[in-house]
């Protein structure tokens, strides 16, 4: 009989045999998984957690770099780098294809970079793409997007010199840049994100919220308004004179601020590649030249400290003809007796080979270096160089003669808009500096520059013996006459300088560097103004080259910042305090105005009344602040619109 | 047909068992595909729908017609084999799937049905010999077996072909072969082993290789296993939390919703759930094991027993080669792994169990 039921006594020991095998194995099984998870589990764990995990550092958005009153010099943008995971792409000549368009990169250049066996290539960085050009990209597989942060120059050459400019990974590389660049990059944030096998890293979707970083803000001396002033001279004097280039220093006396810094050949941080690196260069930090006559006035300011020289004392100029030993030193004019006054005011050259000769090695090596020279200023900026001041115990047979007017010794422009900034404020060497303050995005400041003294040099009364001869400089008969400003009175120094030849020796016939230093009003200065300018032709005395530029730039920038001439008026005080209005605006303001608004610097040229639209009510009751201005501020965030109110009032709106 | 008591020895048990199994499959393989894979838990969740439909109807229908039909339901499942060589679907080097437009059918999973209704059929149709089966005897079970074997590892499936081998085996040494026909049949298949190995494809091979030592080759063979490891042993006693696994749905590890599931499980749930996992299994062995033992007939009996020795093998080799102890093979976990046909196979054969146990009283 087929199919019966089958035994118990057949079954049962069978069934029980085989469930006890089957437990047996289930056991070793599970004896496996304690090994594994129990046991073995921290070792496990880890080397999970190294696979899957990744520590992303996602750099901050860099901080961006204002003008003394928040006005922008540098900016960041977010924008669209494209990449592409060769690999990945399928089809190399179709991708090329699709992308050449919308990266505007030649087809074969794509093809070529595509076929490399690198995993990752960046086709195209930092490129402006609309939403159908993203979503072209979307769709070829193997090509990505990602956001990076651009530099943007809004106001382009302008304090390029001063700015620098950022790599393509947004890292400093020169100027402000390049010296701030650990606060303008910020802390950059790690974050432990989660990787596939692929190595994607899938960031969650909270990871950007809140933890939005920043770089710092920079804050600069520089008034970008007395920087396009500034620039503008540089460039009229250089050009005029057909001149290699040239430097433009303007400081604040008291405080060692630089309100502006120009150099020429300028160039556009914007593009920097179109650019040569020579043209980069701040010249007015990292270039050291023979200043010439210019550094009489250190000479002069020692032996009158020392007492070894009165103002009135005379000295015979040997009527253009001196020699020391086997050299013959030349004046530019035939002088016989001259005042030491009149030695500034006519630079003779052979009267200040004399003083010094007075003053002596070591003190005349004493002064320079008090002065500052053969040191480095400590500005605040990449690259600076000390110049060139020997040790007075090296110092050759004429070497006390020469320094005495200038020559064999080199300084940088910084230095010598500095010494003389010691004399303008009465004796005391500052340090000069560039940035002001660094903020966090928040507006805390983070560190602030104070003014700080680096010694005394010279006395007060030193000082203001130096200041009556440096104002006889650009009177009537002066060698800087051309400085000459109408209703204030300008104390100042020429220099020429032959250059010295660096191929064989001795100098360079015919190659200058003519120049130009001092302040204004001379009384109670507000501006220490150094121009120079190399290799002008045709005429090359500092007075004639580059003391234009300086008038130009002190009597723009004085009205600029509103300070009027204190011999018209007894009403005028040289302050920027007095109400600053429209019908004081003086003729050469209209003229800077008008010059300014030609070239695209709006909102500097109203500094009577600047643009506020935009800007924040902070840097808009800042600003009103350096323009004198009365504000009333109506509303709350960004800045809409402005109109005159009553009693001169700017009502500014804001949303 | 239906007989009211019937409803009365329904085995709710098995049933409730089966379905818990189901659910912890979706919510394992939602887990681990939902980052990479989406919409594959959604497939996964109709494919139990009509498992369970099929569940029923297996469950509806008298087992006695399956004895009846026993050969031609074989020789089906070998229609869709050879078809299966003729217009199959290739995928990932191999051919193992009939293309039906909505859905991809894998004979290879009802073949083992169909094995294990044939053998029972046989071995039942005839009277055992007192000493247990001779060599004769086995002729024809091992026609009902080479037939499907081999079509199936010339797709090549290895990991189904050894449950063929397995479930076999299973039901020869339970119906009581002679030690003789067993230990000569052995040594003529181990004579034939280096023969084997020749037939083997290149990647059997290796992982083969990878198995006796999975830590020197990490990135190639070895690395499904290292992969396993780690997920399972990240995972500790308590588990990392319901889709807070990392190496399964970050495609650390391969196959992570299909074979290797219980990696991803394991890594989820820990120790703990392991064995949870683990007292599932076994209480569905011991109703198969019941089952089987209670069922009115010697079809009955063979069948649940080998229905049930096809639970245990896919569960134990599954599980043994993802953690380790066994060389990979491509054995899914029965009710969890993401797949189709396996699943509805699974239900099916679950269905009968229930089938065999709720007739033990009907003759």
């Amino acid at each position: 009989m087929k199919n019966k039921a089958p035994k118990k006594s057949y079954v049962r020991p069978r069934i029980i045999l085989c469930a006890a095998m089957f437990f047996v194995f289930f056991a070793v099984i599970f004896a496996k998984a304690v090994q594994l998870q129990v046991v073995e589990g921290e070792r496990f764990k880890k080397l999970a957690e190294r696979q899957h995990t990744k520590t992303v550092s996602i750099q901050p958005k860099r901080g961006e770099i204002y003008d003394r009153n928040s006005r922008e010099l540098a900016l960041s943008l977010e924008v669209d780098s494209v990449y592409a995971n060769p690999d990945k792409v399928r089809d190399h000549r179709m991708a090329a294809r699709a992308l050449e368009p919308v990266l505007s990169v030649k087809r074969a250049e794509l093809e070529k970079r595509l076929a490399s066996d690198a995993g990752f290539v960046w086709l195209k960085r930092q490129v402006d793409l609309s939403d159908d050009q993203r979503k072209t990209l979307d769709g070829i597989k193997g090509i990505g997007l990602t956001r990076e942060s651009r530099r943007y120059y809004p106001n382009r050459g302008l304090a390029a010199n001063i700015i620098g400019f950022t790599g393509v990974d947004a890292n400093g590389l020169e100027g402000v840049e390049l010296r701030y660049d650990g606060m303008l990059r910020g802390a950059s944030v790690s974050r432990v994100g989660e990787k596939d096998a692929k190595g994607r890293v899938l960031l969650y979707e909270d990871m950007d919220k809140g933890h939005q970083s920043s770089g710092q803000v920079v804050e600069l001396t520089i008034d970008k308004s007395i920087q396009f002033i500034a620039e503008k001279a540089l460039k009229k004097a250089v050009e005029g004179a057909q001149a290699k280039g040239g430097m433009a220093v303007v400081m604040e006396p008291f405080t060692g601020e630089v309100l502006a810094m120009a150099a020429l050949p300028s160039f556009d941080p914007n593009e920097i590649k179109r650019f040569n690196p020579k043209e980069w260069r701040n010249k007015a930090v990292v270039d050291a030249f023979e200043p010439g006559s210019t550094l009489k006035l250190f000479l002069i300011a020692g032996a009158l400290e020392e007492n070894t020289v009165k103002p009135n004392d005379l000295f015979f100029c040997e009527n253009g003809a001196y020699r020391v030993a086997d050299r013959v030193f030349h004046d530019a004019e035939k002088h016989g007796y001259l005042t030491v006054s009149d030695v500034i005011k006519h630079s003779s050259n052979i009267c200040a080979a004399k003083i010094g000769a007075k003053l002596g090695k070591g003190g005349l090596y004493k002064y320079m270096k008090s002065f500052g020279f053969g040191e480095k200023t400590g500005i605040d900026l990449p690259g600076e160089t000390s110049g060139a001041l020997k040790h007075y115990k090296n110092w050759s047979g004429v070497s006390t003669e020469t320094i005495s007017f200038g020559h064999g010794v080199a300084v940088s422009g910084i230095q010598l808009a500095n010494a003389v900034s010691a004399i303008a404020n009465g004796g005391f060497l500052m340090k000069p500096y560039i940035v002001r303050s660094v903020k966090d995005k928040h507006g805390k400041a983070a560190a602030e520059t104070a003014p700080s003294v680096v010694r005394r040099v010279i006395s007060d009364e030193t000082a203001g013996k130096l200041t009556k001869m440096l104002i006889g400089v650009t009177g009537a008969g002066g060698t800087g006459a051309k400085a000459a400003i109408e209703g204030f009175e300008v104390a100042g120094k020429t220099g020429t300088a032959q250059k010295p030849d660096l191929k064989n020796g001795g100098y360079e016939k015919g190659a200058y560097m003519a120049s130009f230093v001092g302040f204004i009003p001379a009384k109670n200065p507000r501006l220490v103004i150094l121009v120079v300018v190399d290799e002008p032709q045709g005429e090359y005395y500092g007075g004639a080259v580059a003391a234009p530029a300086f008038k130009e730039i002190a009597e723009e920038s004085l009205a600029y910042l509103g300070v009027f001439s204190s011999l018209r008026g007894k009403a005028l005080t040289g302050t920027a305090s007095g109400d600053v209005s429209a019908n004081v605006t003086t003729g050469v303001y209209k003229a800077v105005s008008s010059q300014a608004q030609g070239d695209g610097l709006a909102s500097g040229a109203k500094a009577v009344v600047p643009d506020f639209t935009g800007k924040t009510m902070r840097s808009v009751l800042r600003m009103a602040k350096a323009a004198s201005l009365d504000v009333d501020v109506v509303g709350s965030g960004t800045a809409v619109s402005q109109m005159r109110g009553a009693n001169g009032k700017v009502v500014v709106r804001f949303e | 047909m239906i007989d009211r008591r019937l409803f009365s020895h329904f085995d709710w048990f098995t049933l409730a068992l089966t379905m818990l199994l189901a659910c912890v499959g979706l919510a394992t393989v939602y887990s681990a595909t939902h980052v990479h894979l989406q919409g594959i838990y959604k497939r996964e969740m109709y494919w139990i729908v009509i498992g369970l439909a099929l569940l029923l109807t297996a469950v509806i229908v008298n087992y006695s017609l399956l004895e009846r039909l026993g050969y031609i339901i074989w020789g089906s499942s070998l229609l869709l084999l050879v078809a299966v060589f003729i217009i199959g679907k290739s995928s990932g080097g191999a051919k193992r799937w009939l293309n039906l437009g909505v859905f991809s059918l894998q004979p290879s999973e009802l073949a083992k049905l169909a094995l294990i209704i044939a053998l029972a059929k046989y071995y039942s149709s005839r009277p055992l010999p007192a000493k247990g089966l001779m060599l004769k005897d086995m002729a024809m079970p091992g026609l009902l077996l080479a037939v499907p074997f081999l079509l199936i590892a010339k797709q090549p499936d290895l990991g189904t072909a050894i449950i063929l081998w397995m479930i076999f085996w299973s039901m020869a040494l339970i119906v009581k072969i002679r030690l003789r026909t067993l230990i000569g049949l052995w040594a003529t298949m181990g004579a034939m082993i280096p023969i084997g190995w020749k037939m083997l494809k290149p990647y059997q091979k290796a992982r083969l290789a990878s198995f006796l030592d999975p830590a020197k080759d990490t990135l190639g063979s070895g690395y499904h296993v290292m992969q396993s490891k780690i997920a399972i042993g990240s995972g500790g006693l308590t588990g990392k939390g319901f889709t807070d696994g990392t190496q399964g749905k970050l495609m650390f590890l391969p196959e992570h919703h299909t074979d290797f599931i219980f990696s991803v499980y394991a890594e989820e749930w820990g120790l703990i759930g392991a064995l949870v996992l683990f007292t599932l299994f076994t209480f569905l062995i011991i109703r198969g094991h019941a089952a089987a033992t209670d069922s009115k007939d010697r079809f009955g009996f063979l069948l649940a027993f080998g229905i049930t020795s096809m639970f245990f093998w896919h569960a134990a080799i599954n599980i043994g080669m993802v953690a380790g102890i066994l060389p990979v093979v491509g054995v899914p976990l029965p009710f969890i792994s993401y797949g189709g046909s396996f699943l509805i196979t699974c239900m099916i054969a679950a269905g009968l169990i229930i089938n065999i146990r709720m007739r033990r009283f009907m003759f």
